[in-house]
């Protein structure tokens, strides 16, 4: 068990994921390199139909058909790749090894079945033979995050709140011990209240538990609130990353610029925020050549019709966009003008 | 337990209202029939010769009143006799109380329909699990291309398929009736078997004619369940296969349950076409034969075992619901 090494780190390389469609097979995911660092929080941000569920799936080696992984690895310490684990080994590895916390909004327990009940199913495939120390744990878990837990245990999925059935969906993901978590629109459906109570739980027992986290939202909000580090999806490619504090002080890629200036601010005028002109990008329009972004983009030269930007890493920090040079970043980008020409 | 017996109460006030209903609707109707089977045995009675007051003494003493008061009177007694569970005469089977009668009729239809009901409610929920399954493949689209045609299919012509094969191309089974003749009634092998060999082709006409219908009512739940989040969601926490399984499999005959218990109420109907076709004396063919001879009580005893059992159903199909679904129990709780 990995429960007495540090936490795992995980290095995604070169993920493609396709989806079988009837205009042929269509990239969500294409050619994603992404590192989370041991012990490190790291946010996932993008709209609709970016890719980022698709990418938390991924981690799992779980995508639903007509999806399939075409390309590239997932390689996490402790397991391998998991794109290479199949069968029961793949099933031994979920749950154990790497936990997945649904969106709130959906049911992810068993109408029929007891919190309690399902917590010794999930026992009971896992090979846990102290049944008893496993509700124990679940208990503790729950009253870590502010619940009655033995009563939690006792209660259907349509008892609870939906606050309390996002508690209860990190503790299912938590109580096999697994130390790397992935949550899925942690905080989506639930009430301003709650979303902070979610956020701080899901901090405080990242860093109590040793835990390597991603958090998957369309929230900027959420993922300065927990996350260290931010990557940000469009058109199934990460398009900046780098840590939480710098991107959002100084966004480099013109998309994650447009998504904080869309944001409203408490003060201020209500005008002052801008929202993004066009709308994303579906599977089936993802351009083949060239920037995935360059039709909303306010930079857009004549280079990002046919070079796909290269991923410019300066320090602790990436982009991919051609109007970002790489020993300059953000000012020249902002001053960029088009017909600059790119190498 | 007190939110069940609250429940129960709730129902078996409902339930007699609607019997109540039912009975003096029914009761109405079956007055409003033109015929009168006394003034039709007095008539007969008349013109083999009989003087006209020995035939009314003769009509008297065979059915053991006359009918004189008015319709109102009529439905009093009829509805006095219920509260006592007093059904009435039989007028076609003279003699004879109409529960003694409906009671005969009653086994041979009950246990055979029952045994075929099951037996398709068991092999389409096995076979619509498979085919939900399998729905991408060649075998989900046969098994359910299967369903679909059995469920077109009228119960007759599969009974009278396969009355002409296995009684006339391949006679192995026998054509009608409840057993051999032949052989004493009683709790012996020869007459058990007997009873099995006669029962086999009603039996297997109900189980086929009900699961077409079965196995695409589980399918289409199977599928739904399959796509809800929380089977995903067991997947992604590494539960076993056979776990999920479970999961799926109860979530997904939750509602077929309800289509059983109404189906187990409509079972006292009787099946015509097929207790015709085998010369099956049930419950079915009593009611063929009650309405050709005008015979009220009987035709009104046999809807009121028909109502009361879809009734009681009901009420079984609701607190079953109750118990194997904690949603529909707490909901009344909090209600």
């Amino acid at each position: 068990m990995a429960s007495e090494q540090g936490p795992p780190g995980v290095r995604i390389r070169g993920l493609t994921v396709v989806y079988r469609t009837p205009a042929g097979e269509l990239p969500a995911v294409s050619g994603v390199d992404l590192d989370l660092a041991p012990g490190t929080i790291t946010g996932v941000v993008g709209e609709s139909g970016s890719g980022k569920s698709t990418l938390a799936l991924s981690l799992l080696n779980a995508v639903q058909p007509p999806g399939r992984i075409a390309a590239g690895s997932v390689e996490i310490d402790g397991l391998g790749d998991v794109v290479a684990l199949g069968g029961e080994g793949l099933r031994r590895a979920r749950g154990r090894h790497v936990g997945y916390v649904f969106q709130a909004a959906q049911n992810s327990l068993n109408p029929l079945k007891t919190v309690g009940k399902q917590v010794l199913d999930l026992g009971r495939s896992h090979g846990v033979e102290d049944m008893r120390g496993l509700l124990a744990d679940a208990r503790g878990l729950l009253g870590r995050m502010g619940l009655d837990g033995a009563r939690v245990l006792d209660s259907y999925q349509h008892e609870l709140s939906g606050g309390m059935r996002q508690r209860v969906g990190i503790m299912l993901a938590l109580v096999l011990n697994a130390r790397l978590v992935v949550l899925d629109e942690p905080t989506t459906a639930l009430d301003m209240i709650t979303q902070a109570t979610i956020l701080r739980i899901v901090r405080e027992v990242h860093a109590e538990r040793g835990l390597t986290t991603l958090v998957i939202t369309h929230d900027l909000g959420v993922v300065a609130e927990v996350a260290d580090r931010l990557a940000v999806m469009y058109g199934g490619r990460v398009v900046e990353h780098g840590p939480t504090r710098d991107v959002l002080a100084g966004p480099r890629h013109p998309y994650t610029r447009g998504l904080l200036g869309a944001i409203p601010r408490l003060v201020g005028d209500i005008g002052e925020a801008r929202a993004l002109p066009g709308r994303p990008p579906t599977l089936a329009d993802v351009p083949a050549d060239g920037c995935v972004f360059r039709d909303r983009c306010p930079l857009r030269m004549d280079v990002c019709e046919t070079g796909s930007p290269p991923v410019v890493t300066r320090g602790s920090r990436s982009a991919a966009c051609h109007a970002v040079r790489d020993d300059e970043g953000d000012r020249r980008a902002v001053a960029a003008t088009t017909g600059e020409d790119q190498a | 337990m007190t939110v069940l017996l609250r429940r129960l109460a709730g129902h078996v006030a409902r339930g007699l209202v609607m019997i109540l209903v039912v009975t003096t609707i029914s009761f109405l109707i079956i007055r409003s029939v033109p015929g009168d089977p006394l003034a039709a045995r007095y008539q007969k009675l008349v013109e083999q010769g009989m003087a006209p007051d020995a035939a009314q003494r003769a009509v008297e003493a065979l059915y053991g009143f006359t009918p004189k008061g008015g319709l109102w009177e009529q439905y009093l007694g009829y509805m006095g006799g219920l509260a006592h569970l007093d059904l009435g005469q039989s007028l076609s089977v003279p003699g004879a109380g109409v529960s003694t009668v409906l009671f005969s009729a009653a086994k041979w239809t009950v246990i055979p329909v029952l045994a075929g009901t099951l037996l398709s409610f068991l092999a389409g929920v096995v076979m619509g699990v498979y085919a939900a399954i399998k729905r991408t493949g060649v075998l989900g689209d046969l098994l359910a291309i299967s369903g679909s045609l059995l469920h077109g299919v009228p119960q007759y012509v599969l009974a009278l398929l396969l009355g002409a094969i296995f009684t006339t191309l391949i006679p192995i089974l026998p054509a009608g009736g409840t057993a051999d003749i032949v052989i004493d009634p009683g709790f012996t092998a020869d007459y058990i078997g007997s009873l099995v060999e006669h029962a086999t082709l009603p039996v297997v006409t109900y189980a086929l004619a009900g699961y077409g219908g079965w196995i695409l009512a589980m399918k289409s739940s199977v599928v739904t369940v399959l796509g809800d989040d929380f089977i995903l969601a067991a997947e992604l926490r590494g539960m076993k296969r056979s776990i999920i399984f479970r999961y799926v499999a109860r979530n997904a005959i939750l509602p077929l349950f309800t289509i059983l218990a109404l189906s187990l109420g409509l079972l006292f109907g009787g099946a015509i076409f097929i207790e015709r076709i085998f010369n099956y004396p049930g419950l079915g063919l009593m009611l063929i034969d009650s309405v050709n001879n005008r015979d009220y009580s009987l035709m009104g005893g046999a809807f009121l075992l028909i109502t009361t059992a879809v009734v009681v159903a009901n009420i079984a199909a609701d607190l079953l619901y109750t118990v194997i679904d904690p949603r529909v129990r707490s909901g009344e709780g909090t209600a």
